[in-house]
């Protein structure tokens, strides 16, 4: 793609909008000239740390939009993503959602669902021990993996080979022993019976040790000796410099740039090496903790420089729409369509296709899912009357000027969080642009048909190729 | 109605529980018909209709559900509360409609009216609605964060109320009911209170703030008035009903004690999976409210508590003694430790 055909060089304000499309699901206009009067530095200190803004406030759906099908639960997460005064908080948690992938599809228990989301919102910037002590301990992925069914007596490995599979070190980096070992200092590791759905609803579930259930022989795992307990296995798991090299390339690959699908890290390098190296650095240095790894991510001139080379999940696609135009900003029937959209396009949140969890990268796209991707931002923006469409144009009227054609195209991809687009789709917005003549409300006439040019404009810009990338 | 003079509470116990799952799906609110028998307004649309005795289910023909989800007439997106007239038509509002429909209690559509905005007669997120003694109709205007009164045909007549956290201000109001006299109550739903008003709006006390303990509230949903004038809440937040005296002094709370309606074990009753779940963990959690959404209490003293997560209503039965001069001394000044 010729990124640089908008002429709009790289500055603190494209840095920004950037850092917000990757740790957050985008900007609004307003919100981005605040960030840019605090400044990169300190805005990537913010959102590292959710604790110092206000906690998202779940009382409005509560009031509104409380219910348990898992549609309802993946509209609401979509408001929390567009609305949340803590955006880093909601995009951990789907980072944790797409690499330790459990599917509603199997226990159709929301309530463990729900928490296990909460759970990635509240421990997702913590080291990795911790992370994934909480994660053996969630009675979701107990469930998805069948650790409730790993006894002492009939070991089941499902757990244990995911957790140095998927969840930690990557193929090729342990032994079946290994596996065999894992699984059984998990043993007795399950969850408390919840009350069935009929005939009151679901209830929830809490996590439960029985100590009578649990192998305490001596065992081999990863050259070491012992009598291991589950939080023993994540011990030695989070000190393997595979485990760092693992974890740090799902961070390079979800907050950087597209890499190949997982299963085949074994056999293609990263496509950066060094930054990947850079991001083990700060594994090593930090005890495992994701939030330092990541404040070294956000400032590395290697993230910097990635704008528009991910491909948006459609989640990130969908939230970052409804975040722009603003048409969700209170809990609406119409949150359920999001579900549906996402779902439509290949991501249903909650409900990863299997244990790998979504392919990601050039394979959300194909011609059924482009169509819906490309068909729901346009839909959303398209809605004259929505509070964000109405601050881009109270933005874009802003000097009273009249705007060229050229100035119009420049000044909405701006706003729209400076998009870079290629040579062909900022022809075709020049076009569109000279159509009306550029934009203008310093008439009567105008003022009636500008709002319907910058409609025009915005349809058009999400409707570009450039609009499916972060 | 002459009021008594003092009255003994004798007890408040629970009696049973209607409804279940695919029946009463997240109820909002009840209604009793002159028919006697029990509509519950579920948040999908539909009205179940429940007989006492709860024998039946939505398989009677005569008593299938009426309402519906859609946004046509008679049909609800949003429903969120439910009253009944003199002439034994219901009224139910839309939140997501910003609406008020009446249907006969067959489910067919009578009338609807509102629309959307803030001007005078306009609704935003419309809530719980009550009757006063002329069947005018006072309207929770939750997102303009103020009272309407409305004649029956849905003719604006008065508003009151603005958003704020002091005396006669709102945030989010919710639930709204009347007693007796024509004092108005009002849940101050993101202000963790209940306020009270003259008929004329003019602001009399308030109960409660945000907290859990006896008399605080989190979140308070629906209120009611019964005869004797006590007043209660749905403590959404905090799953429970509190009472209080027409004082607002409080006097009990309920936090749930279900056990299957009749309609639940029948169900039970031919499936063996769910009865060997149950029989593998704690009943505990079975029994309390969550997120309890209306309470009603009939003139009889029976008072039903909409459990709208769990998907049933628990119904409890008050009872008390009226009390003359002779039983039951003038109020004191203070407290005393006598014993006699």
């Amino acid at each position: 793609m010729n990124k640089l055909a908008t002429k709009i060089a790289a500055n603190e304000r494209s840095d920004l909008a950037h850092l917000m499309r990757r740790a957050g699901f985008g900007t609004t206009p307003s919100e981005l000239d605040a960030f840019v009067v605090r400044g990169y530095e300190a805005v990537v200190e913010d959102i590292l740390n959710p604790e110092t803004a206000p906690a998202f406030e779940s009382d409005l759906i509560d009031r509104y939009f409380s219910g348990e099908p898992i549609y309802m639960s993946s509209g609401e997460w979509f408001f929390r993503m567009a609305n949340s005064p803590r955006p880093l908080e909601e995009k951990i948690a789907l980072f944790w959602h797409h690499v330790f992938a459990t599917g509603f599809s199997k226990s159709e228990h929301p309530p463990s669902m729900i928490r296990q989301i909460e759970m990635f919102r509240h421990f997702g910037l913590s080291d990795m021990r911790t992370i994934l002590v909480e994660l053996a301990k969630d009675p979701a992925l107990i469930y998805w993996l069948d650790n409730n069914e790993n006894r002492r007596e009939e070991p089941n490995e499902n757990f244990g080979r995911e957790l140095l599979e998927l969840f930690s070190m990557g193929v090729g980096n342990y032994s079946e022993q290994d596996i065999k070992t894992a699984s059984r200092a998990f043993t007795g590791w399950t969850f408390t019976q919840p009350l069935p759905v009929y005939p009151n609803g679901h209830f929830m579930t809490e996590f439960l040790y029985r100590d009578d259930d649990h192998d305490d022989s001596v065992n081999t795992f990863l050259n070491e000796e012992g009598q291991f307990t589950g939080e023993d296995i994540v011990d030695i798991i989070v000190k393997q410099e595979a485990t760092a090299r693992f974890v740090c390339r799902h961070l390079y690959n979800f907050f950087v740039s597209d890499e190949p699908q997982v299963p085949a890290w074994g056999t293609t390098p990263p496509q950066d090496p060094e930054a990947v190296d850079t991001l083990v650095n700060a594994y090593f240095e930090s005890s495992g903790e994701i939030r330092s790894i990541l404040r070294v991510l956000f400032n590395s001139e290697f993230f910097k420089t990635s704008r528009f080379e991910r491909i948006k999940s459609p989640a990130e696609l969908v939230a970052g729409t409804i975040k722009l135009t603003g048409t969700h900003r209170f809990p609406s029937p119409q949150l359920l369509d999001l579900d549906t959209a996402a779902t439509l396009m290949g991501q249903q949140l909650y409900n990863p296709p299997t244990v790998e969890g979504w392919h990601t990268g050039k394979e959300w796209i194909d011609g059924g899912a482009l169509n819906e991707r490309v068909d729901f931002a346009v839909r959303e923006m398209a809605n004259p009357s929505a509070p964000g469409i109405q601050e881009i144009i109270t933005d874009l009227r802003k000097d009273d000027e009249p705007l060229s054609p050229e100035r119009f195209v420049e000044k909405s991809l701006d706003i729209l969080g400076s998009l870079e687009v290629s040579s062909k789709t900022y022809a075709a917005l020049l076009d569109c642009a000279k159509v009306s003549g550029g934009l203008d409300f310093n008439s009567e006439e105008s003022i009636n048909h500008g709002p319907e040019s910058v409609h025009r404009m915005l349809q058009i810009i999400a409707a570009s190729p450039e609009y499916q990338f972060a | 109605m002459v009021k008594p003079y003092g009255m003994l509470r004798a007890g408040f116990p629970y009696v049973k529980c209607l409804g279940m799952r695919r029946v009463t799906n997240h109820p909002m609110d009840l209604a009793i018909g002159l028919d006697e028998l029990i509509y519950v307004v579920c948040r999908g649309g539909e009205i179940a209709r429940l007989m006492w005795d709860d024998d039946g289910s939505w398989d009677v023909p005569d008593r299938e559900p009426i309402g519906g989800t859609g946004t046509e007439d008679g049909k609800f997106t949003w429903p969120v509360a439910m009253i009944r007239d003199k002439d034994g038509h219901l009224h139910i509002s839309d939140e997501a409609l910003h609406r008020i429909t009446t249907l006969t209690t067959s489910g067919e559509f009578v009338s609807k009216w509102g629309e959307y905005g803030d001007g005078d007669g306009q609704l935003n997120h419309p809530s719980s609605i009550a009757f006063d003694a002329e069947e005018n109709v006072l309207v929770v205007d939750t997102m303009n964060h103020r009272i309407q009164k409305f004649t029956k045909k849905g003719k604006f007549i008065s508003k009151w109320g603005e958003y704020g956290d002091g005396p006669g201000q709102f945030n989010m109001p919710w639930g709204i009911a009347l007693d007796d006299c024509g004092d108005i109550y009002v849940g101050d739903w993101r202000n963790h209170r209940i306020q009270k008003f003259t008929g004329e709006g003019d602001f009399v006390f308030q109960i409660g703030s945000l907290g859990s303990l006896d008399g605080e509230f989190y979140k308070p949903a629906g209120i009611t008035i019964d005869c004797d004038d006590d007043i209660y809440v749905a403590d959404s937040g905090n799953n429970r009903i509190q009472q209080f005296d027409a004082n607002g002094r409080f006097v009990d709370k309920f936090i749930g004690d279900a056990t299957l309606s009749v309609m639940a074990r029948d169900y039970m009753l031919t499936n063996a999976h769910p009865n060997r779940l149950r029989e593998m963990t704690t009943l505990e959690p079975a029994k309390r409210l969550r997120s309890p959404r209306s309470v009603r209490v009939t003139e009889l003293g029976r008072m039903f508590v909409v459990d709208y997560g769990s998907y049933r209503v628990q119904v409890y039965q008050k009872e008390v003694v009226h009390l003359d001069s002779t039983q039951i001394t003038p109020p004191m000044r203070s407290p005393t430790l006598a014993v006699v």
